[in-house]
């Protein structure tokens, strides 16, 4: 039957296609055409490259260890030594690029820890509310109130100070700001009306929070990783540079500045290069999360 | 002509997105006389708003560009002159009404404040001072205008105190401040009920009549059109496409554009209106409904106890026989999506029997077979679809959560979404790459994957254009008859009501205030309120017009929310 209503009317501009770019392709325009992004992405990979591959880049992989050359100690920047050596003659370059491999690997325990948990807590808590809400949401709030290396410390102070306990007491402290996250985003997706459509269609609570409501997260989950990734490793520098986190001979950015300290000003390269090492790894991290954050156009 | 206020000529504007740039207006022309009310029509999307902000200079640029063309506004090209210049003629010689009356406003700041400052900076421009007292007096003088009493009440509260219909008031005050010459409206009243709507275009008008001014008035809808304009152009896809008075254009229009969209306006009196009969003449009570009441408790204070109860149903009794298009009708608030929530067994009842297919709701009925029985199509596919999942998976889930194979469910989706009029391929979609009309087909389609006998129509229509509204109306009725189902409608547009229901309840502040066949209710409507609402419906010619029922102010205001007063 052809109702009234209905006649004269041709299908053209409800069957009609008119996408002329697709939601990636405008994504990927915004993220391109934000130059800090590019050379975000840029330091990012070459960071995760460098680390990968250390043994291969670095010009002498034994200053890794406890390697010792008095010859050469403390020599400037030069063309053997790119980054000068350090205290006991070892290639500081050699070991910023070791480095990046202990500073990634703390992001990637810490960050492999903490983001599953908070978001499980956070879409636990927006999507139950009531109780449940209150209950993790005050849980979180106590945890957040704990000044972060006041907690640090008392951790790797109980437990040995070593990257294992590092990583535990930084996971302990970041699941929080997931949580928060993501219980925001889980409130706001709950006034939508997919979430009540799939009650209605009779779907399980495991089905409306990991697949409805998580898949609506993830764009926010992976520019807080990216933007949390440069605080770990800034947090665990700091960590190492009081002495709590990795131990010598086991090369850690933190540990080297620290070190290097103690010769400045002359020695002036010891505790600079590890630090601008720090810099370049944290500025890259940022810029790929500030240019995804604009690309997948969320708020963190 | 020298007594155009506003002569827009051939403008041409374009939008640079995404690297590529796409045409928005083409050639664009419109004129405004002095005292005249001029319309500019056309569906979302067709360049309206940008022809507006470009008039008023908050167009932004980039993205858009202004290729070419004037902007006269007493014979001065706006588009000319410097910020600083065109800044003066602001709110004193162009002024706007904005469509919605709550995201207008600063809700932190009072009423008082916002007026203030928006005299106190055009005064700034102006090159003028006045003191706090002197702009009082001047609002409450436009106040006064805008036929708004307790001033001082109204001058100390925050937008979110007032109702809809006042805030438009006040809205519409605030464009009148600075003694405009031309005001121009973005669809004011678009966002409130019929009843508001027609208490904000009667105070427009006559503003109009006794200030002097003109008016360029953008609006989507037809009937409003009619009571707004002496000159209408038609606008589509960025281009006037037909413009002459309103006798001619509503006569006999010419645009093959303009006849499509008169005619996919529900009539809602004389020959065009379909009368829908049910051809199942069994009497079933599929649902009954009896003494449904429903209450929300209030919490406040403190210790958020319960202080009070809202009631939004009250005491209901519906009878729905298998076959019917059962119409829901009512202003927002009234009560109607509550009773079909708890149809859906989403809310509890507070008392009161449900009995849908002789299961009776309250004896925990099994869910799996209950969700076989009703089932829900939202108001807003954007909203009901999850953007993340594809058409595939989002018509999957009710298969999946009562019993399908994965097999089962693959052919199953095919044959939903051939069902209503989609191509197969569009399976692998995500909702925002379909259109408005297609998301809800989805949204038609996942309704109907169990097979249910009922289904609760929440506005179906209302968030989708007009033209394609036709096209989701003609699927309903196809699938209805296919399918053999039962419709309930709940919509606030009585006339596309008329045209779809054969039995309609009106809804008036949670009770039932008449219920009974489509036609007899608008022949002969018995309740004021029934009256006052069919008399607020905005319809295209003086026929209609003059078979409304007949209601005067006082009636009116009996039944209807005050709009002048808190």
């Amino acid at each position: 039957m052809n109702h009234p209503l209905g006649t004269n009317i041709s299908g053209e501009d409800d069957m009609g296609q008119h996408r002329s770019l697709t939601s990636s392709q405008m994504a990927w325009f915004r993220f391109r055409s934000n130059p800090s992004s590019i050379i975000g992405a840029f330091i990012v990979f070459s960071v995760i490259f460098v680390a990968i591959f250390a043994p291969l880049i670095a010009p002498s992989p034994q200053s890794a260890g406890s390697f010792v050359d008095f010859m050469n100690r403390h020599s400037p920047p030069s063309r053997d030594f790119w980054f000068g050596t350090d205290n006991v003659g070892r290639d500081i370059f050699t070991r910023v690029v070791f480095g990046y491999r202990v500073s990634l690997g703390l992001v990637v325990g810490v960050l492999g820890f903490a983001v599953p948990f908070g978001v499980f807590l956070g879409l636990l808590a927006g999507y139950f509310g009531n109780w449940t809400e209150f209950v993790i949401m005050r849980f979180t709030d106590i945890m957040l109130a704990i000044p972060p290396l006041a907690m640090a410390l008392a951790i790797t102070a109980v437990l040995s100070p070593n990257l294992i306990n590092a990583m535990i007491a930084i996971t302990m402290l970041w699941w929080t700001w997931h949580t928060r996250l993501i219980y925001r985003i889980v409130k706001a997706q709950m006034n939508e009306d997919y979430v009540e459509a799939a009650r209605v269609a009779g779907a399980s609570h495991f089905h409306i929070m990991f697949r409805e409501l998580l898949p609506n997260c993830i764009s926010a989950i992976s520019v807080k990783i990216s933007l949390d990734a440069g605080f770990v490793i800034l947090f665990g520098a700091a960590l190492s540079f009081l002495g709590l986190g990795v131990q010598p001979p086991t090369p850690d950015l933190g540990t080297m500045v620290s070190t290097g300290s103690e010769y400045l000003p002359e020695y002036w390269w010891e505790a600079l290069m590890p630090g601008l090492a720090i810099l370049y790894a944290i500025l890259g991290f940022n810029l790929l999360g500030d240019g995804l954050r604009d690309m997948m156009d969320v708020e963190v | 002509m020298e007594d155009n206020i506003l002569d827009v000529r051939n403008l041409n504007i374009s939008f640079s997105n995404y690297g590529k740039t796409s045409k928005v207006l083409r050639g664009v022309s419109i004129n405004v006389s002095r005292g005249e009310r001029v319309s500019l029509i056309g569906q979302s999307g067709s360049g309206k708003t940008v022809t507006m902000r470009a008039i008023i200079g908050t167009l932004p640029t980039p993205p858009a560009i202004i290729e070419s063309g004037e902007i006269l506004y007493e014979n001065q090209n706006l588009l000319a002159l410097s910020r600083l210049e065109r800044n003066k003629i602001k709110g004193s010689g162009i002024s706007i009404i904005l469509q919605d009356p709550l995201l207008s406003f600063n809700p932190v700041l009072t009423i008082l404040r916002q007026m203030e400052d928006i005299v106190k900076y055009s005064d700034v421009r102006i090159g003028i001072s006045r003191g706090h007292e002197e702009r009082k007096k001047l609002i409450t003088e436009t106040l006064r205008k805008v036929q708004l009493s307790d001033h001082e009440r109204l001058l100390n509260s925050y937008p979110i105190m007032l109702s809809g219909g006042m805030r438009q008031r006040v809205l519409i005050g605030m464009s009148l401040l600075n003694n405009p010459k031309l005001l121009i409206a973005d669809e004011p009243g678009t966002a409130l009920d019929v009843t508001t709507q027609k208490e904000i275009l009667d105070l427009l008008n006559s503003l109009v009549k006794d200030e002097g001014l003109s008016l360029l008035f953008i609006t989507h809808n037809l009937g409003v059109v009619r009571e707004m304009a002496d000159r209408i152009y038609v606008m589509q896809n960025g281009e006037i496409v037909e413009t002459n008075s309103r006798e001619n254009i509503f006569k006999k229009p010419e645009h093959q554009y303009t006849i499509k969209l008169m005619e996919s306006v529900p009539p809602l009196f004389g020959d065009k209106v379909t009368d829908v009969k049910n051809t199942n003449s069994e009497v079933d009570g599929i649902i009954s409904v009896s003494n449904l009441s429903k209450s929300f408790p209030i919490r406040t204070g403190f210790f958020n106890r319960i202080t009070s109860q809202n009631h939004a149903v009250k005491s209901v009794n519906l009878v729905i026989n298998s076959g019917d298009i059962y119409g829901l009708a009512g202003e927002s608030g009234s009560g109607k999506t509550t009773i079909a929530k708890i149809l859906l067994g989403l809310y509890g009842a507070t008392s009161g029997t449900i009995k849908i297919d002789k299961l009776n709701l309250d004896e925990q009925v099994e869910l799996k077979s209950y969700r076989k029985l009703i089932q829900i199509v939202y108001q807003n596919p954007g909203s009901s679809l999850n953007r993340k999942r594809t058409v595939a998976q989002i018509l999957s889930v009710p298969l999946k959560f009562s019993g399908y194979s994965n097999e089962m469910i693959k052919d199953r989706v095919s044959e939903l979404l051939q069902m209503v009029d989609l191509p197969v391929s569009y399976s692998a979609m995500y909702p925002h790459e379909l259109s408005g009309g297609q998301k809800q087909r989805v949204a038609i389609a996942r309704a109907l994957s169990l097979e249910p006998k009922i289904l609760v129509l929440d506005e179906p229509t209302s968030a989708l254009d007009v033209l394609i509204q036709g096209t989701v109306i003609n699927l309903l009725h196809r699938l209805k008859k296919q399918l053999g189902l039962t419709y309930i409608f709940i919509s606030h547009d009585l006339s596309l009501m008329r045209n779809f229901c054969n039995k309609i309840a009106i809804m008036f502040k949670g009770e039932i205030c008449e219920a009974g066949n489509t036609k007899d209710i608008f022949s002969n409507p018995q309740h004021l309120y029934t009256k006052a609402l069919i008399s607020s419906i905005p319809v295209i010619s003086d026929k209609e017009e003059n078979l409304k029922p007949k209601v005067t102010y006082e009636e009116r205001s009996a039944v209807l929310q005050n709009t002048r007063k808190i």
